[in-house]
């Protein structure tokens, strides 16, 4: 290991594309000797995917900070590495101390994304890890997920030893330093896991039984409900502000500071905006102070404010205000991730951007009125047109629209409806620029297809048939304006891939298993994907893929994640979904009053906007 | 340059893993230290406000490099001693930077004014012989000219313009160490590896580049190499 195990990596890289993503070494990487307790943090794809992801660099942060303790990262080696890898017999290895992943006391991955799942088997693979946690052996490390997909971890459940629910900047500490002294006392991984399942947040699979009627119940004193774990104060964790510098054009490659977690507008869709209750800012002395020392200690040359919904931030104006000041003439620039459709939104997008305009980004998701109240998407036609017109007028040439087809209750008429709504927004930009630019004007319009998520209000919907989200597409291609649209989709067979991984239960294991085995990995990789393959690693195993993306399910009938909560109530969900199909909307409960989700009562933690809860938890 | 700016010229080296790197990673690394090292960089005017810096010819991925440059703009002019200090604080190890100097904003670019570099070529191969290697080299200089493929063209390099210096073996290996100088510019630059690996070709029994180190980037007046610092 270390040294030797280096020497053995170099030889290969000389054979291997971009070998940057192997050699370590960046700016911030952090390099510990000694220590008693090793975990090393994997991201399932390249380096260049995962290295700027967030919610590894906070675990990262936190694990480095205890005394004895060290993180080091792992991605997974693209296909000419890990084949030289293979051949040369050099198993998966950690970044900083290049020691084989399997040498480490604990695994931590993260699932960004179901179509990531097979390299979570392939990076398990290289380490000489067994793809079963049932098939592992007292020395091997434990192997811990976490991440957006963790809300419905019945898929790959049986490769984890155990799923962290929700937040991990105090439930990773937990889980290191159970595991540590639980280690430390002789305990078996068997008496390790049960220990692990006592902590909050914690799921630990293989104390789950199928019980009976498609749920699963607690064999002995683990949890019936799994509910994830939530921080109260984002301001008592300050953000990554030393972050590793990666040498290579990754993405996200700049300074990131998490301005707010959670968001509460409640579109019916989106599985983010339910499982990340509640809103928590952070204060704008906090931010301003977190942006300035992260770009002195990383020397980036632009911060981006992040969140799921930055422009909701209370206190946004004056945190650019001040930031754009102390930043003016060092060709430094603060970038905004995502806007909300106002006026609003088009000045912080002036005051952030420095004088660039590239290009704005809106999502009304829906073509009409009636199908964005059905979604809770609180958007008009009318502050679309003006918001476009505004940005226009102030110089922007270039917008791009984001909507979503296969919704429920959607008809033909509201997928059509896309199409005319471009053709207004077209008008309205062309209309707001002086004649002479208007060639210059580029409406570039993206459609993705719904995919009916784990604990939100649409959970119970069945995902719309590949045949007919096709039909839906040419609808919508002869719908939409020829001229000055670019208009591109998300690839529908992707959608429905998702959907046959995402909706499942335990039984989609030995799908994802036999789609790696017969070569599957990078899916996410257009290049790389096979929906062929996929159809029959179901049809060898016997699953019925189709029927798991489709099939809709009763308020009676167990969902494969109902024994894992987010904190917000089901009776919530199952509510809103009534609201939904009677078209009426529900307002934002961070500007208006308390919607009745449930989360700040159940979990201990409050909504909290410029650095004051609400004090309704 | 606009008044009152002052043109710092760094000396730097691309070693160890960081050899690996593109130049461009190694460009946007070295800006990203420049602005750890809170010098009071110049920004280019325009739309796209960037720190005014210039690098010297870019090394491939690879290839190390043990005197390289870059030249950076200055609103204030720090003393040189103290910026290689700053530097030398907020750089990765293997993009180590030795001095800096100030250079006379009429000099020409380093990429116009670099026109020749020194490199090492480390190689191994069974039954190699710095004899044999030598002998392999005499005759394909003999032959004055070398073809290279690249992308799909094919390339005529006039070697006795390309070699301004005398190459030399001169490590008694394995590997054996090729000293070779060549000439870069508008009319093509000869790749030491690739001159290298044809006079391989010509070797009984063969052998392979190791590795490849730019020692040196020179500037050439009326017949005189010298370094750019």
């Amino acid at each position: 290991m270390g040294p030797d195990l280096w020497q053995r990596v170099e030889a290969l890289l000389p054979r291997v594309e971009r070998p940057v993503r192997y050699i370590d070494s960046e700016w911030g990487a952090r390099h510990v000797a000694q220590a008693e307790y090793r975990s090393v943090l994997l991201y399932p794809d390249t380096y260049e995917i995962g290295q700027a992801n967030q919610g590894l660099a906070i675990l990262y942060e936190r694990l480095n900070s205890v005394p004895g303790h060290v993180a080091e990262r792992a991605y997974v080696p693209w296909i000419d590495m890990a084949t030289e890898m293979r051949s040369a017999g050099v198993p998966l290895f950690s970044l900083e101390s290049c020691t084989p992943v399997s040498d480490f006391d604990l695994v931590g991955i993260t699932l960004p994304y179901e179509l990531t799942y097979t390299n979570v088997l392939e990076a398990l693979d290289l380490a000489g890890i067994p793809l079963r946690a049932a098939d592992r052996g007292e020395a091997l490390p434990l192997v811990i997920g976490g991440g957006p997909c963790a809300y419905n971890p019945e898929p790959v459940a049986a490769f984890f030893d155990a799923i962290l629910i929700g937040e991990g900047e105090e439930a990773v500490l937990d889980i290191a330093l159970a595991h540590r002294a639980a280690r430390d006392a002789g305990a078996s991984r068997a008496e390790i896991l049960e220990c692990l399942a006592e902590i909050p947040g914690v799921y630990v699979p293989r104390l789950y039984r199928s019980a009976g009627g498609g749920g699963l119940a607690p064999s002995g004193p683990a949890p019936a409900v799994v509910t994830k774990r939530a921080i109260s104060d984002l301001g008592a964790y300050r953000p990554p502000l030393c972050p590793i510098v990666p040498y290579m054009d990754v993405v996200h490659d700049r300074m990131t500071v998490e301005v707010l977690r959670g968001c509460t507008r409640g579109c019916r869709f989106c599985q983010a905006g339910m499982v990340y209750r509640p809103v928590r800012e952070r204060t704008a002395d906090d931010i301003v102070r977190d942006v300035l020392e992260g770009l002195a200690c990383t020397g980036y040359e632009e911060a981006s404010l992040t969140s799921l919904s930055t422009t909701d931030h209370s206190q946004l104006e004056e945190v650019l205000r001040r930031l754009t000041n102390r930043l003016e003439g060092s060709g430094v620039t603060i970038s905004l991730p995502s806007l909300r459709v106002d006026a609003f939104s088009v000045s912080m997008a002036r005051l952030a951007s420095g004088g660039r305009k590239s290009g704005l980004t809106f999502a009304p998701e829906a073509g009409t009125q009636r199908l964005r109240d059905v979604i809770n998407k609180n958007v008009s036609e009318e502050e679309l047109l003006e918001t476009v017109t505004r940005a226009f007028g102030a110089g922007w040439r270039r917008v791009k629209l984001y909507f979503m087809i296969g919704l429920p209750t959607e008809t033909d008429e509201d997928v059509a409806a896309i199409g005319a709504m471009v053709a207004r927004v077209q008008r309205a930009a062309r209309d707001a620029v002086p004649a002479a630019d208007r060639g210059s004007v580029r409406i570039g319009v993206s459609v993705s297809t719904f995919v009916p998520k784990a604990h939100t209000p649409f959970q119970w919907e069945g995902q719309v048939s590949l045949e007919e989200i096709l039909r839906r597409q040419e609808v919508l291609r002869s719908a939409m304006p020829r001229k000055g649209v670019d208009l591109s989709w998300h690839d529908a067979r992707v959608s429905f891939l998702e959907g046959m991984i995402a909706r499942g239960g335990r039984e989609v294991a030995d799908v994802i298993e036999q789609a790696w085995r017969a070569g599957a990995r990078f899916d996410a990789w257009s290049e790389r994907f096979d929906l062929d393959l996929w159809k029959s690693a179901f049809e060898s195993t016997g699953v019925d893929g189709a029927t798991i993306a489709g099939r809709p399910y009763g308020q009676d009938e167990p969902l494969p994640w109902a024994h894992i909560s987010s904190g917000v109530s089901e009776r919530y969900l199952w509510l809103e979904r009534e609201r939904a199909l009677a078209g009426t909307t529900t307002e934002d409960c961070s500007f208006g009053r308390c919607t009745g989700c449930d989360v700040c009562g159940d979990l201990g933690v409050d909504i909290v906007l410029g650095g004051e809860a609400r004090g309704r938890g | 340059m606009a008044a009152g700016e002052f043109r710092l010229r760094v000396r730097y080296s691309k070693a160890g893993r960081a050899r690996f790197l593109s130049h461009l990673e190694v460009m946007r690394t070295l800006e990203r230290s420049a602005r750890r090292a809170r010098l009071p960089y110049a920004v280019t005017k325009g739309f796209n406000p960037r720190m005014k810096a210039a690098f010297g010819p870019a090394l491939p991925v690879g290839t190390g490099g043990e005197r390289e440059y870059y030249d950076v703009w200055l609103t204030q002019p720090l003393p040189a001693e103290e910026a290689v200090a700053r530097l030398l604080a907020s750089t990765p190890a293997e993009l180590q930077v030795a001095e800096a100097r100030y250079v006379h904003e009429r000099q020409p670019s380093l990429t116009a004014a670099a026109t020749v570099a020194r490199y090492e070529v480390a190689v191994g191969g069974e039954g190699l012989s710095a004899e044999l290697i030598e002998r392999a080299l005499v005759t394909v200089i003999g032959e004055g000219r070398l073809e290279v493929e690249h992308k799909g063209k094919t390339k005529v390099f006039d070697l006795a313009r390309s070699l301004p210096e005398e190459v030399r073996v001169r490590s008694y290996g394995p590997p054996f160490i090729v000293e070779v100088t060549t000439r870069m510019g508008q009319e093509g630059s000869l790749r030491p590896d690739v001159l290298i690996s044809e006079v391989l070709t010509r070797v009984p029994g063969g052998g392979a580049v190791v590795s490849v180190t730019r020692t040196d980037i020179l500037t050439e007046e009326e017949g005189v190499l010298r370094r750019p610092l």
